[in-house]
């Protein structure tokens, strides 16, 4: 050794730095969320007494525990934030660990960043375990402050605890599945496609577990059925918890013994061997723009239509229950589900949900074209006589054009099921609904080509906000009953609740017209960039 | 003068303090192949990039046969592109993209490319995810060379190549030179270069330090001349063109020459010279010349 030589360091911590490095910013977000959200509902929970045999028709409602969750506790602030926050603030959190899983692991590998990495002593399962090792104490950490939120904000401290341990599993169990899709596929958009089916299907088990006394079982198998079935604030069970805990521990291990039994940049699952090409769709760049969208609008479109096809299934329900007692059409109204009354009612509050996932679905597709930009792999395609106008206005065209079929397809789901239960919702109700919610996908559209043109690091967060971030703003801002220019804010509150009441055509001019300056300023941007090749 | 298929007037490129390529002006025939050569970081994928419109020059200007290279619509016509690291969708297979690349590009002749995908000896049947770095880049060079577009823009091509392939990588420039199509090939493997290139440009540290043919480089740059006398060595202290003068012994002197031999050689002829070796440097030493320099 010559003088000279750097003393070999570990390369362990440099690698924990670097997935550190990788996660910090969102783990800051999602946990202000998750506390924020959770202390701010606690704050605001009024306990106007409440019937006790109104709560005992409120739990025994199929179709309000289908849609809530079992409510239990109500009379208790803490319970009442459970019941209201704890499934969205889990979804979001799953949501969040898995995607951020499969970006510092697959995402990374799939870029050529390991090579360098592994090429020194660090092996393959080394690097997956340390980045999923980092990755898994944020969930612990978004749970604890959960938990710490709702005690300073004055809910019980037991309850608070337990329902901050039983977010943190359900993190936790997403980190897992994220990493295991990651190890499974080869590419970071099957992983991620193959870790939302898992928080899909596990959801719509803890809807139907919960609205259907005889498949309550299913709950067990679902982590958002495990994570309520703890009951903080009322029977207050740990065994749920425990065996979330350990399937997540489970499948951490899984990820880490599957990482060193296949090559880098390869999957445990192979990819498909020789086959004859399928020349369809490769004729221009609209058209490989549509091929490139069909897989995930069909995972999209099964996922929502379940989701909106069981929604129309308990509508009859669940409208007949709040016309019988209307103290809980009023409690609902507060809650931010205002008219749920009517089935047409009902169909209008259900469908402001879907700006959401279809808001998402946007971003998410034009983040797809980020990544296939950072991933160089649309330079072959750039060499080509396409300017990049061409290629953006193919690729955001074709991503609205789908997401329009996506809501359209929840609007023909929801309205089958309504037919199914005979609740008598017209089909052009149903699709009038659904299309309502079409101004705040076109300006998700708007935001996420703005950053696409500017700062193409962040079209998925960006492109969401409208969608995502208003909809939490307007769930946030109703429970504390905000000032009315705080609502405003929110997309969602210029909504009108079509097909109850006519659509608000001035608002959603408005939105088409703020999305289209954002359209036209990340056009510019995109067009006076230089491009990541 | 004949038509230039690629022209930069003054290009300069920017990354916050780092000026990575600086007040570039190049010229390159239709017709001719070109090599540009550098080390690592000197600015071979930036220039590309620029002459691609896929970065925006800081300064200055790049043009593809008359169309200014920012109207990618016009100059993507005439020109086809081998990134330095090529990627796919791991999905599709060699044969989907090569159809996407030939449906979407400036026209393919497909009889060629069939008979490259023989030469290169790819399956096309796989999905690129199974493909590896020199099967990945077949693909792009494939769709290159099958275009028979006027201009060929490679950048280091041959990186992730066999010596097998790379056989058939200078063939294919051949057959692209004998069909008139200009080829501007980025390396570092002077052998490729100094086989395929009529001129190459040398750049370094972002700077253009040298344009000329092969032959010209080595003609401009020292010849080694070792010899031995039987006699005393004529002194040869400020005789035109020889440098780096060098006694081995009491009969036998070392030397480079610089430019014309003739002084030289006349003071030589009147000694005794028993034997005389003369060696021309090979085009990596030349390069090292350069890139020793002033390494970045
Ligand atoms: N997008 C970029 N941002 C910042 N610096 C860059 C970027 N691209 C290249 N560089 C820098 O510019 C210099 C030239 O790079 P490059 O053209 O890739 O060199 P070469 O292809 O000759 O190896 C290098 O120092 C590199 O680090
Ligand atoms: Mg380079």
């Amino acid at each position: 050794m010559t003088a000279t030589a750097t003393p070999a360091t570990r390369p362990q911590p440099a690698m924990r730095g670097l997935a550190v490095r990788q996660v910090r910013r969102g783990a800051v977000v999602v946990t202000a969320v998750c506390a924020g959200m959770s202390a701010l509902v606690v704050v605001g929970y009024r306990a106007d007494a409440l019937d006790p045999a109104a709560v005992a028709a409120l739990a025994r409602n199929p179709a309000i525990r289908t849609l809530f969750g079992d409510p239990v506790a109500l009379d208790q602030a803490g319970g009442f934030t459970v019941w209201r926050t704890g499934t969205v603030l889990a979804v979001v959190l799953g949501v969040w660990a898995m995607l951020a899983a499969t970006r510092i692991t697959r995402g990374e590998e799939d870029a050529g960043r390991w090579g360098l990495l592994l090429s020194g002593r660090v092996t393959l399962a080394e690097a997956v375990r340390h980045h999923l090792g980092v990755l898994a104490v944020v969930p612990v950490l978004v749970g604890a402050a959960t938990a710490a939120a709702m005690i300073a904000a004055g809910a019980e401290s037991t309850g608070s605890v337990l329902h901050g341990t039983g977010l943190a599993a359900v993190g936790l169990f997403f980190v897992a599945v994220g990493g295991v899709g990651a190890q499974l596929f080869s590419s970071r958009s099957a992983a991620n496609g193959a870790a939302a089916a898992v928080l899909v299907v596990g959801l719509l088990m803890r809807m139907v577990g919960d609205g259907v006394p005889a498949l309550a079982w299913l709950r067990w198998l679902s982590p958002f059925g495990l994570m309520a079935l703890t009951r903080p604030f009322a029977t207050g069970r740990g065994l749920p918890v425990v065996v979330l805990t350990c399937a997540a521990l489970l499948l951490l291990a899984l990820a880490g013994w599957l990482a060193a039994r296949r090559d880098v940049g390869a999957g445990i699952l192979a990819t498909s061997d020789s086959r004859p090409a399928r020349t369809a769709l490769l004729g221009s760049v609209p058209a490989f723009a549509v091929r490139r969208t069909m897989r995930p609008l069909a995972a999209w479109s099964a996922g929502i239509g379940a989701y909106f096809l069981l929604l129309g299934l308990i509508a009859r329900s669940m409208t007949e229950f709040l016309t019988g007692n209307p103290q809980f059409a009023a409690m609902a109204a507060q809650a931010g589900f205002p008219a749920l009354g009517t089935v047409e009612g009902y169909a209008a509050t259900m469908f402001t949900l879907l700006a959401v996932p279809v808001g998402v679905f946007v971003s998410v597709r034009l983040a797809a074209t980020a990544a296939d930009e950072n991933a160089r792999r649309l330079t072959l395609v750039l060499a080509a006589p396409v300017t990049r106008l061409r290629l953006l206005a193919a690729e955001a065209t074709i991503a609205g054009c789908a997401a329009l079929l996506l809501i359209t397809l929840s609007g023909l789901a929801m309205w089958a099921g309504t037919a199914i239960v005979h609740a008598g919702l017209g089909a052009a109700d149903a699709l009038a609904g659904a299309w309502n919610v079409a101004p705040i996908m076109v300006l998700c559209l708007g935001a996420g080509v703005l950053a696409l043109g500017w700062r193409p690091r962040t079209v998925a967060a960006v492109g969401a906000l409208p969608a995502a971030g208003g909809f939490v703003w307007q769930v946030i801002a109703d429970s504390v009953d905000a000032p009315a220019w705080v609502r405003a804010l929110s997309p969602f509150a210029h909504l009108a609740a079509v097909p109850a009441t006519a659509p608000a055509w001035r608002a959603a001019a408005v939105m088409a017209g703020i999305a289209a300056a954002g359209v036209v300023a990340g056009s510019i941007g995109y067009r006076r960039r230089d491009l990541c090749t | 003068m004949g038509v230039s298929a690629l022209r930069t007037e003054n290009l300069s490129k920017r990354y916050g303090r780092l000026l990575a390529l600086d007040n570039l002006t190049l010229d390159v025939a239709a017709g001719e192949v070109f090599g540009f050569l550098g080390p690592n970081g000197a600015g071979k994928s930036t220039t590309i990039r620029l002459l691609l419109g896929l970065a925006r020059p800081t300064s200055g200007r790049a043009r593809i046969f008359d169309t200014d290279a920012a109207d990618v619509a016009a100059a993507h016509r005439r020109l086809a592109y081998v990134p330095a690291d090529v990627a796919l969708w791991q999905r599709m297979t060699g044969a989907e993209v090569l159809d996407l690349l030939a449906r979407i590009g400036p026209g393919t002749d497909t009889a060629y490319r069939d008979e490259l995908i023989q030469r290169f000896a790819l399956d096309v049947s796989k999905p690129a995810g199974t493909y590896s770095t020199g099967n990945r880049q077949k693909v792009a060079l494939i769709a290159a060379f099958a275009t028979r577009a006027p201009l060929l823009v490679l950048d280091e091509p041959t990186s992730g190549l066999d010596p097998l392939m790379e056989l058939q990588f200078r063939q294919a420039v051949g057959v692209a030179r004998d069909n008139g199509q200009t080829v501007f090939l980025s390396s570092h493997q002077l052998a490729e270069v100094e086989a395929v290139c009529d001129r190459v440009g040398i750049l370094r540290a972002g700077q253009l330090v040298e344009v000329a043919s092969v032959a010209q480089l080595r003609r401009l740059h020292h010849t080694e001349v070792a010899a031995t006398f039987t006699g005393t060595p004529p002194d040869l202290t400020g005789v035109l063109g020889v440098d780096g003068l060098h006694e081995d012994g009491p009969a036998a002197v070392r030397f480079t020459l610089n430019g014309s031999p003739a002084a030289a050689l006349r003071a030589l002829a009147d000694a005794d010279v028993a034997t005389i070796v003369v060696r021309e440097q090979s085009l990596e030493e030349i390069f090292l010349a350069y890139y020793g320099q002033s390494p970045r």
